[in-house]
């Protein structure tokens, strides 16, 4: 894992990447129990291409110009295999604007925030994503008010209060 | 019939029990996040058997451990 965060920070010292954070159940794994999961969520804000298009093509050209071999959905890097997903609308944007730095044994990398990954969840309300907002509820260290203020700019409220009937 | 009539009274002995239950997921939630990362792989080796069966492709991460 050390190693893959590793290429991710040099991609994003490259502007390959404009900025990265781990998302998806390995974020959440930060703030609660360990989740079984076998790929690894990375959001990534994209540097705009010549035609004004965001892609993730310029990425994975880099990522196979490494070595890295791309499967289904998924490219393998250092033996993880890795989910880009770009931000594509304005929560996963302020997402990743207000992610922060974490230390990962000798490497830094970045983790969305508990009440961003909290309102991700909402927003895209498949069943496992009920469970993960539970659980980021019964163990996060959640900042209740900077939560609420992020379901109300993004109109969410009324889904969190569907879900706690 | 009220739905408190309905509700089964938990032996005192089941109830310590799933208080234990929730305190180790607090002390799990604690752990450092390369220990959490360890602990998602050793999930993964215990499940992959599980999704193979069904026919779903599922890799292991090889990180170092």
């Amino acid at each position: 894992m050390k190693q893959t965060l590793q290429v991710l920070n040099q991609l994003e010292a490259e502007g390959v990447l404009g900025r990265y954070a781990i998302g998806g159940a390995m974020g959440a794994t930060f703030f609660v129990e360990p989740l079984l999961t076998y790929d690894l969520d990375i959001f990534v804000l994209l540097p705009e291409t010549a035609s004004g298009l965001l892609s993730l093509e310029p990425l994975y050209t880099a990522l196979r110009q490494r070595g890295y071999v791309e499967e289904a959905e998924f490219i393998h890097i250092e033996g993880v295999p890795v989910q880009f997903l770009p931000a594509y609308n304005a929560l996963l944007e302020e997402a990743l604007e207000q992610a922060v730095d974490v230390p990962y044994e000798e490497v830094t990398t970045r983790v969305l925030r508990a009440e961003h990954l909290f309102a991700i969840c909402l927003q895209t309300g498949r069943s496992k994503d009920r469970d993960r907002v539970r659980l980021l509820a019964d163990e996060a260290p959640l900042d209740h008010d900077y939560l609420q203020a992020i379901l109300k700019k993004h109109h969410l409220l009324e889904q969190w209060q569907k879900w706690t009937v | 019939m009220a739905k408190m009539d309905r509700m089964i009274q938990i032996p005192e002995q089941i109830a310590r029990l799933f208080e234990a239950k929730e305190a180790r997921r607090h002390q799990l939630a604690a752990l450092p996040y390369p220990e959490k990362v360890k602990a998602v792989v050793r999930l993964q080796e215990m499940a992959a058997p599980v999704f193979r069966r069904r026919g779903r492709v599922v890799h292991v991460w090889k990180i170092a451990k």
